[in-house]
């Protein structure tokens, strides 16, 4: 009796919205509906389809539902580059571009965006996409079936409804009014397969091991559980001629190897048992990336500067810190830090140092803002100036009985390196720096609930810059938020408010600029370093387009990214030869190609 | 008539003589102890402050004082003076040739990265550049880090033996002597105690708090006491039976006292045999605690660091052939005093036939 109430009860609801979707949906007559066919397509007309690409991963995924418990894991972005979006930006010009839509138009409103799907769009089972299943997407995010909170929070506080007019037209409505480009960033869905999920309480366990259907270029064929996972093109892909689509996403299979050691995927690499290997850390593409199969041509390094939103990472001054709260100190430690220390001795000048908070973000970033350089004469006048005039035995200050000495938190060992030399040049500056390391998830926890003196950490990044989460008063002094710095500053506050309430694009960036000039003045985070490029070692028998990537390009060999993935392919002749030639011991010319089209010099 | 002969040509020994009579376990013992001896004074020997400045006249003990500033020796800047660079300059262009650095053997400390600019880390050992033993990745010295380590790994062994002997000895003594309920119920709680999985706990409890040396001395003991326990209750259940037991009880000696003053003297050659074999496990325990990154925190210096980075870095093999050469060669040592050890307390030698 007690279960029937229950799930009588759980109809309502959709009765309710279905009420509201026969009076709402009709479409208002004054649209103008808008599409591109013009901007440069990206793909090579040279590219052959075939072939097979190996990739590592490092474990083997928990699960795959890219939702709920343990699925925020590496492996979820394979799959997740699988499912479209209404819409894409052009990874070179930034426009708007056609994806599962083919048109799309903007309300009076300032928040509603209405799209028309392609007719032909289909899920990997060969049922067509529809509205329903943008509908039942808003539905599967807000329910507490997928136990995830900051999903159901997400998409019931920013996307307030989607509107069905017909099988293939729909209306998504924000919360807040936005610039027209920026709506589809901040209220944008992904279509979820509503024939496929079961929304219950058992849709965790359920749909563990299931494979989604998506819309995307290829899908799961085989698992072998804690080995490897298989994807396979489709060969009647419905986006396959589409414009923006064509001449990529060649190669047939993607075999993706859980190898757990990064030494041991390197050695699997060099025998020709992954195709590619990111080349990143400077040890690897300096040292270890030299061996006979790069001398003898085998393998190819190549080099792409980019430029994409640079992640905000750096060291956060809690400002709950008596110590930090005194301007002065924060400006004698960010004047203490070595960073081009780091920079040159360790990162053998790979690395670049970060300039600010928010770097990357085209016309929203403010390029005259940059960090306060390694300076002890600055450092020791700001401490002087702070009254901390003294030096104990070891040469560190002291004021009134207090050490000028802070933890240093961190939870990740690979910048450990660094942490200590920073430490030891801020002694210089009379300034003890203890580095603390945590578990990554102890360090996340001690973070958020703002219990450490000196984090460091990074943000990921997003698409517009993001100030009210990390600097509004309204999230300082309190757990769980992300203002970490717990900076709390009137005049700062208004313009963020002004920031997020104005739907003006130019009005944005000026406020934006203001915004990073300001917060760079109160020193509480101090940027750290940067990769400005990404870079790859493969085998020669892998191919790119003549400009290698796209300015955004966070990777050159992403199998499946629908903007920046599946630009190469495996050229087969090569490979027989390349084969033939390394059993019969022959080589080829080394090749290492550093391409520096989209490099930003520096001021 | 035979025996007694044989008696007559032993004679009578202390544990010590016996002791020194085993020569490889003797020289063991004398080794490691001015390896100890040596690191408690490693700061003369292996330190970035040199032990002697002599400038404009004055002398100046770098070790033994506060931190002396450039200016203090005419440089231009105002944190610790860097002695290497103050000798080299001085050597270079000395205007007063009464001045004079005195460094000590290898002039670098646990912590000071020595980076150069062309030269990445880590660097394979050189007499040039005083790195005997080469630089770890981040450009420390691995010899001067394995001595410190060294120091911290064996008063960390050290310390937690005191402490898991005191409470395993007492608890496993009261268990022996007093019997009935209070050995029953201590029993049981030993045998549960035993059975959660210690490395389990001690990684839980390394990602909640930041350890540290008593930390970790706390955590480890708290899971370590319960070893020598059994070993002492039987020794004391064997013991308390025996007359002069007895004699101390009738006389209205308290079990405390009884213990103390009789049981444990009278078994003490079970727990010195075990001393050896406890110190190695220490410091093994530490080494393995510290590679799996929850030990000791950065930048403390650690075997267990360097093996990490060792085994991360098999094309620098300096660094993990030092440590694990000298892990090896102390833990041989240990052995080899322990076997000596057991040797001298062995009960065979204690039987006499008439």
């Amino acid at each position: 009796m007690m279960k029937k109430i229950i799930s009588t009860l759980k109809f309502i609801p959709i009765l309710i919205l279905s009420v509201k979707l026969a009076v709402a949906a009709t479409l208002p007559n004054d649209l103008v509906w808008q599409t591109n066919t013009t901007s440069l397509e990206w793909g090579s007309a040279d590219a052959q389809k075939g072939g097979l690409l190996r990739l590592n991963i490092s474990s083997f995924p928990p699960t795959l539902r890219t939702v709920g418990p343990d699925s925020n894991n590496s492996f979820r972005s394979f799959l997740l580059d699988n499912q479209m979006s209404l819409v894409d930006m052009h990874p070179n010009s930034g426009e708007v571009i056609p994806m599962l839509a083919s048109h799309w138009a903007y309300d009076k409103d300032g928040k509603t965006v209405y799209y028309k799907i392609k007719k032909n769009a289909r899920w990997s089972d060969g049922l067509p996409v529809t509205a329903d299943d943008f509908l039942f997407a808003l539905e599967f995010n807000r329910s507490k079936d997928i136990v995830a909170p900051w999903y159901n929070k997400h998409f019931s506080e920013e996307i307030t409804d989607v509107v069905k007019f017909d099988s293939h037209t729909l209306a998504i409505v924000g919360a807040r009014i936005k610039p027209k480009k920026d709506l589809h960033y901040y209220y944008s869905l992904q279509p979820r397969a509503k024939h496929f999920h079961k929304l219950n309480q058992q849709w965790v366990s359920a749909f563990n091991w299931k494979i989604e259907p998506n819309t995307g270029p290829y899908k799961i064929t085989k698992i072998r559980k804690g080995k490897s996972i298989k994807f396979k093109r489709k060969f009647d892909w419905w986006a396959q001629d589409e414009q923006f689509i064509r001449n990529r996403f060649n190669v047939d299979n993607v075999l993706i190897k859980v190898v757990r050691d990064p030494n041991t995927a390197f050695k699997y690499f060099e025998r020709g048992e992954l195709d590619v290997f990111n080349l990143t850390l400077p040890k690897l593409w300096h040292e270890k990336a030299n061996g006979p199969m790069f001398q003898k041509g085998f393998i190819h390094k190549l080099s792409f500067y980019n430029q994409v939103e640079q992640g905000a990472s750096g060291l956060f001054l809690n400002l709950d810190n008596q110590l930090l709260q005194d301007i002065n100190v924060r400006k004698a430690i960010a004047h203490g830090l070595n960073f081009d220390k780091i920079i040159q001795q360790l990162l053998r000048n790979d690395y670049q140092r970060l300039p600010r908070f928010h770097t990357g973000y085209g016309k929203y970033s403010n390029d005259k803002v940059n960090p306060l350089g390694f300076d002890l004469k600055q450092a020791g006048a700001y401490l002087d100036a702070a009254g901390w005039n003294n030096k104990d035995q070891r040469g560190i200050r002291v004021k009134d009985k207090n050490r000028l000495s802070f933890t240093i938190s961190y939870g990740n060992k690979l910048h450990e390196p660094q942490i200590i030399v920073l430490a030891e040049e801020a002694k210089k500056a009379g300034i003890e720096l203890k580095p603390q390391y945590l578990e990554s998830t102890s360090f996340y926890k001690n973070v958020i609930e703002k219990k450490h003196d000196i984090a460091w950490l990074g943000w990921s990044t997003g698409f517009r810059p993001a100030y009210w989460q990390h600097f509004h008063s309204d999230n300082a002094h309190k757990p769980q938020t992300n203002n970490v710095t717990n900076l709390s500053d009137a005049i700062i506050d208004r313009l963020i408010n002004q920031y997020r309430e104005s739907s003006k694009e130019q009005e944005r960036i000026l406020l934006a600029q203001e915004l990073e000039s300001k917060i760079a003045a109160q020193v509480v985070f101090i940027p750290s370093t940067m990769v400005p490029f990404t870079r790859s070692g493969f085998w020669r028998w892998l191919k790119l387009p003549e400009n290698i990537a796209t300015k955004s390009s966070q990777s050159l060999f992403n199998p499946f990214h629908p903007t920046q993935g599946g630009l190469f392919w495996i050229d087969a002749k090569s490979k027989i030869d390349s084969l033939s030639a390394k059993r019969s011991g022959k080589g080829f010319k080394t090749s290492t190609i550093i391409n520096s089209d989209f490099k930003v010099i520096a001021p | 008539m035979h025996v007694s002969s044989i008696q007559r040509q032993e004679r009578p020994q202390g544990p010590w003589q016996k002791f020194k009579r085993l020569k490889r376990g003797y020289f063991s013992f004398v080794f490691l102890c001015l390896l100890i001896l040596t690191s408690c004074f490693a700061e003369l020997l292996f330190n970035s402050k040199a032990i002697m400045v002599q400038y404009q006249g004055e002398l100046y003990w770098p070790i033994f004082s506060s931190t002396l500033e450039g200016k203090q020796f005419g440089l231009e800047y105002e944190y610790e003076t860097n002695y290497r660079q103050l000798k080299k300059m001085w050597a270079e262009d000395n205007n007063d040739p009464s001045n004079f650095v005195l460094l000590p053997l290898v002039p670098f400390n646990a912590t000071e990265v020595d980076l150069e600019d062309g030269f990445y880390p880590p660097q394979p050992p050189s007499a040039l550049s005083q790195h005997y033993l080469g630089t770890d990745t981040i450009g420390r010295d691995v010899l001067v880090r394995l001595v410190y380590g060294f120091r911290i790994a064996i008063f960390f062994a050290i310390t937690l033996l005191i402490v898991e002997y005191f409470f395993g000895v007492l608890v496993g003594c009261f268990m022996g002597f007093l019997g009935g309920a209070f050995d029953l119920f201590f029993q049981r709680i030993i045998e549960i105690w035993s059975n959660i999985p210690f490395l389990y706990i001690v990684m839980i409890m390394s990602s909640l708090i930041t350890p540290g040396f008593w930390s970790l001395v706390f955590i480890m003991a708290l899971f370590g006491w319960m070893s020598m326990t059994w070993y002492m209750r039987s020794a004391s259940y064997k013991e308390a039976n025996r007359d002069y037991v007895l004699a101390a009880k009738m006389m209205g000696a308290s079990n405390f006292r009884i213990i103390y003053k009789h049981i444990i003297p009278n078994s003490i050659s079970t727990i010195i045999t075990f001393i050896p074999f406890s110190v190695a496990g220490g410091i093994t325990a530490l080494t393995a605690l510290d590679f799996l990154s929850f030990g000791l925190p950065a930048p403390a210096p650690s075997w267990g660091e360097l093996l990490r980075q060792g085994v991360d870095n098999l094309d620098s093999p300096w660094i993990i052939s030092s440590v694990v050469i000298s892990l090896s060669f102390v833990l041989m040592l240990v052995t080899f005093i322990g076997e000596a050890i057991r040797e001298v307390f062995d009960p065979k030698h204690k039987i006499y036939y008439e």
